[in-house]
């Protein structure tokens, strides 16, 4: 087909200082955090045309709700445990799968103890930040913007895109898979991202006819959500051209089905995204950062059951994406890690479940990774005031660590700071 | 449906953007030059060829709501889910103040009853529900009330999930329909004993001996209140004072056979008469708590009592209400002003709707066009502007929201659905079109006249792409797929 001329050759970001505007909430106007910068006034975008520094690829899972760290890597010896949880401390520990003396991982991430022992897992403890927030939203801001002065309106991935890619012309630099919305960590108030939900359906109903007459119709919309409105239509015309390569040549090489059903069902179908991602990956689409999401973690009530089904659910689905990867020969560029926006209380409730914590363990998971614990083991006996774990290391040396040894991003610049090393990656590809 | 051949694209690239200035002084600038503006009102209906804009980018919706039929046709946009032509005669003849008066005086007609919601446990198809609450949506003669339950829907939120009984999520929506313009305080005693919201922020299984918080801190965070206006302690305190709380007693016990094969039976209470959840004494806290900097014995109507008497939360309930229903960032004046009158009427819901529908500020020109359609209300307006409000619709609106990011019954989370510019993705973008042409599809024969699409739907005020498109369409079943997939129709 012919390709349309006009906004699909101009650049997305253009169009966006036009004024984009992100509605924050009103739960977000309390917080402060509803700042919605005048798009002019800011500072142009600095594209950087060969950016890419390397053809790694970075994959954030979001286990949303508030992922109980204690449940996932396990403090098998600390007999702590059982006084501050009679009800759920006796089996975790006791089926955990060890992988030191003192640790061991929950005993449905089969598939990322055979990681393990590969040496592709490295796992970073007590990871939080100061005067942690136990409002789920407020602290999954703090980790989407990696700023927890919450002042920063567009996301680190967002910014990681704006400051070292070119994604005008490569509308999948940056994509949020099995998802209708874009992610708070890929926000860039002046681009519009990819979203894809699910790639079979993705397209317009009528086909190219449609599509170009949509063209058409999305072309300097004026009002506040006119450019917004063109991105999204020239992203997704982009996208589907892309796609519709793709998909041709791309054969899952792994077995995707969920193999875990969970108490509650899943809104995201995580192995499904996964799927999306590798096929993304591998058929050599530019992508650089992708998103996605699993919920169902902020186990207030009868976690025994629901915590151990989202592990088994989120290991299959690991597990397949990463044999996936390794059989189409892309495993050595992807590194995949998890974040959650906070931990669970080490003691549990009436419900036999936990409330909001603090400080929790993430997994890095890749052939990136140099295999270990890192981090410092939190102390279940020396409990902040709130009855929670203290934080060891800061997210955002985590964060650092990806951006600047995997990706070869400047992170000082997008995380304003530098932060003390995690030395998680094999071969860091710049100096840190 | 035959599409017009589409138009080499004429406009002409945009100049570099303007930097240090503000939109709107570069909207101000291009007219003060004769440069043009990106969008035209078209007087008396007609459709006329309009000079391209050669800096469309960066150019505003010319407001047209100096004009009364204008004001009317934004509060329907605003308050109902859609009208069809004789229903905006209606309200064009009535006038604007006659018409809020309607909206805020008519009883809600409600919903047929859901026979299914008597199966035993809640186990019925969720699908189902979906259903049944949309074809009542497209059907009604209230749709402002419609309206409002889907607004408390996403506020006071549930979701189907985890509460795991639909019966009780039916009763939910029946709740918020007949509580929608009412009284803050019975409803934050309704939400907190609603046997749906017992199950899925826990409070159900809290005690007072061990509370479990979840309740607690979405009642101040996400109900009332909003971050930042209560401490932790606060959070641990209530969880004390409202554990006790537990479902209510089904009406009877079935016995169902769970698998026909092996024969498995199990027994699932049987719920006919909606009620709320019960007050268990001995599962209470026993003792006194500090809350919001006053100690003393404390139960579930002094914490909800305790709440309403902070100022944030009426401004926190404004605050929404105006981002919903007015503009998508009300100034902290404005909001005040509504937060004051909402707290003087004593947290009369009803008080505070007329407020912002009486408001200088819902019929400025600054605020036009300012708001986007949620998924359902574009679906819902798209579908009773067509006149497709047969089952097949309503189906397929249960459906189809879901790649737009709304699912009834379904919110992403316990903050419910975000709003405006949050709805637009690449992908909602593309289901939303593709909606446009389902829906087409469900009409079967001729659609309705749309020669009057522009003015009756899009106010007249178009982009020259749509006027381009409008123009050249070649009957009115692509006239209707343009209105429809217009970014024009998607606001509100």
């Amino acid at each position: 087909m012919t390709k349309e001329i006009g906004i699909n050759q101009l650049k997305r970001r253009d169009f966006l200082k036009a004024g984009l505007v992100f509605g924050a909430g009103a739960a977000g106007l309390a917080a402060g955090y509803a700042a919605v910068p005048d798009a002019f006034a800011r500072a142009v975008y600095a594209a950087k045309q060969n950016g890419m520094a390397n053809d790694n690829v970075l994959v954030m899972i979001q286990l949303a709700g508030g992922n109980d760290g204690l449940r996932t890597l396990v403090p098998l010896t600390d007999p702590t445990l059982h006084d501050l949880r009679p009800k759920l401390a006796g089996p975790m520990v006791s089926q955990a799968l060890p992988l030191t003396t003192d640790f061991g991982l929950n005993h449905n991430l089969g598939g990322i103890k055979g990681l393990w022992d590969k040496g592709k897992v490295a796992i970073v403890q007590g990871v939080g930040y100061p005067n942690p927030t136990f409002s789920h939203f407020e602290s999954i801001r703090i980790w989407e913007t990696g700023d927890p002065s919450r002042r920063q309106v567009d996301g680190w991935l967002g910014r990681t895109l704006a400051k070292a890619y070119d994604s005008n012309g490569h509308p999948l630099s940056g994509c949020a898979c099995g998802t209708t919305d874009v992610p708070g960590a890929l926000r860039d108030l002046q681009a519009t991202m990819t979203v894809i939900q699910n790639q079979k359906t993705f397209g317009f109903t009528g086909g190219s006819e449609v599509e170009a007459a949509v063209g058409a119709l999305y072309k300097g919309t004026p009002g506040i959500y006119g450019a917004l409105f063109d991105t999204a239509i020239a992203t997704a015309n982009d996208t589907i051209a892309t796609l519709r390569t793709s998909t041709a040549s791309y054969q899952p090489m792994a077995d995707y089905t969920d193999k875990v059903k969970l108490v509650y069902s899943s809104k995201n179908q995580l192995a499904a995204a996964l799927q999306l991602a590798a096929e993304l990956i591998v058929t050599g689409t530019g992508v650089k950062l992708l998103h996605v999401t699993l919920g169902g973690f902020d186990t207030h009530y009868t976690e025994l059951n629901r915590h151990d089904d989202l592990m088994g659910y989120l290991d299959s689905a690991v597990s397949a994406f990463y044999q996936d990867l390794s059989a189409h020969g892309m495993a050595d560029k992807v590194l995949i890690a998890t974040w959650s926006e906070f931990g669970r209380r080490p003691k549990e409730n009436a419900s036999g479940g936990t409330d909001h914590g603090a400080a929790a363990p993430l997994l890095l998971i890749g052939d990136p990774v140099k295999s270990g614990l890192y981090g410092a083991e939190p102390s279940l006996t020396t409990l902040d005031a709130t009855g929670n774990l203290k934080f060891a290391v800061d997210f955002r040396s985590v964060y650092q660590e990806i951006l600047g040894g995997h990706l070869g991003a400047d992170s000082n610049e997008i995380l304003g700071g530098t932060f003390d090393r995690v030395p998680f990656l094999k071969a860091p590809v710049a100096a840190l | 449906m035959a599409l017009a051949q589409v138009p080499e694209p004429t406009t002409e690239t945009p100049p570099p953007a303007r930097k240090g200035i503000t939109r709107r002084q570069a909207l101000a600038a291009a007219v003060a030059t004769g440069v043009g503006v990106g969008a035209v009102r078209l007087l008396g209906g007609t459709i006329q060829n309009i000079k391209r804009s050669s800096a469309a980018t960066g150019t505003d919706w010319v407001s047209p709501l100096g004009r009364e039929s204008a004001q009317v046709m934004q509060l329907l946009r605003r308050t109902t889910l859609g009208y069809t032509a004789a229903q905006l005669d209606v309200a064009l003849a009535d006038g604007y103040s006659k018409t809020v008066d309607r909206l805020l005086e008519t009883p809600p007609q409600e919903p047929p009853a859901l026979a299914a919601s008597s199966t035993p446990g809640g186990r019925f198809a969720v699908p189902q529900l979906q259903q049944w609450w949309v074809d009542h949506m497209l059907t009604t003669s209230t749709p402002f009330a419609e309206r409002m339950t889907l607004f408390w829907h996403g506020h006071f939120t549930s979701d189907y999930r985890k509460t795991g009984d639909n019966t009780f999520m039916y009763w939910q929506n029946l709740t918020w329909r007949r509580m929608a313009l009412t009284n803050l305080r019975p409803m934050l005693m309704q939400v907190t004993t609603d046997p749906a919201m017992l199950r899925y922020l826990d409070l159900a299984t809290s005690t007072g001996q061990n509370p479990n918080e979840n309740y607690s801190r979405e009642l101040m965070e996400l109900f009332t209140m909003g971050a930042g206006n209560y401490s932790e302690q606060d959070v641990r305190e209530s969880a004390k004072a409202l554990a006790g709380w537990q479902q209510p007693p089904p009406d009877s016990i079935a016995t169902v056979t769970v698998d026909k094969v092996k024969m498995v039976t199990q027994k699932l209470p049987v719920f006919t008469n909606q009620r709320p959840g019960v007050f268990n004494q001995r599962r209470a806290y026993k003792g006194s708590v500090t809350f919001l900097g006053q100690t003393g014995p404390l139960d579930t109507q002094g914490v909800i009592d305790r709440i309403l008497a902070q100022p944030a939360t009426a401004t926190f309930i404004a605050s929404k209400v105006a981002e919903h229903f007015v503009t998508y960032q009300p100034s902290a004046s404005y909001v005040a002003r509504l937060a004051d009158s909402f707290r003087r009427s004593k947290y009369d819901v009803k008080t505070l709707m007329r407020a912002v529908f009486t408001s200088p500020e819902f019929a400025a020109g600054s605020s036009y066009r300012t708001l986007l359609k949620s998924p359902t209300e574009f679906m819902v307006h798209g579908a009773r502007a067509l006149g497709a409000t047969s089952a097949g619709a309503g189906k397929l609106i249960a459906a189809a929201g879901s790649g737009m990011g709304q699912s009834l019954f379904d919110p992403p989370d316990v903050s419910g659905w975000p709003n405006n510019a949050a709805w637009i993705s690449s992908n909602t973008v593309v289901e939303r079109v593709n909606f446009a042409t389902l829906a087409l599809a469900q009409v079967k024969g001729s659609v309705p006249s749309a020669t009057d699409v522009a003015r009756t739907h899009l106010d007249g005020v178009l982009s020259p792409q749509t006027t381009n498109l409008l123009n050249q369409a070649p009957d009115d079943r692509t006239r209707w797929f343009i209105t429809l997939a217009s970014p024009e129709f998607q606001l509100k």
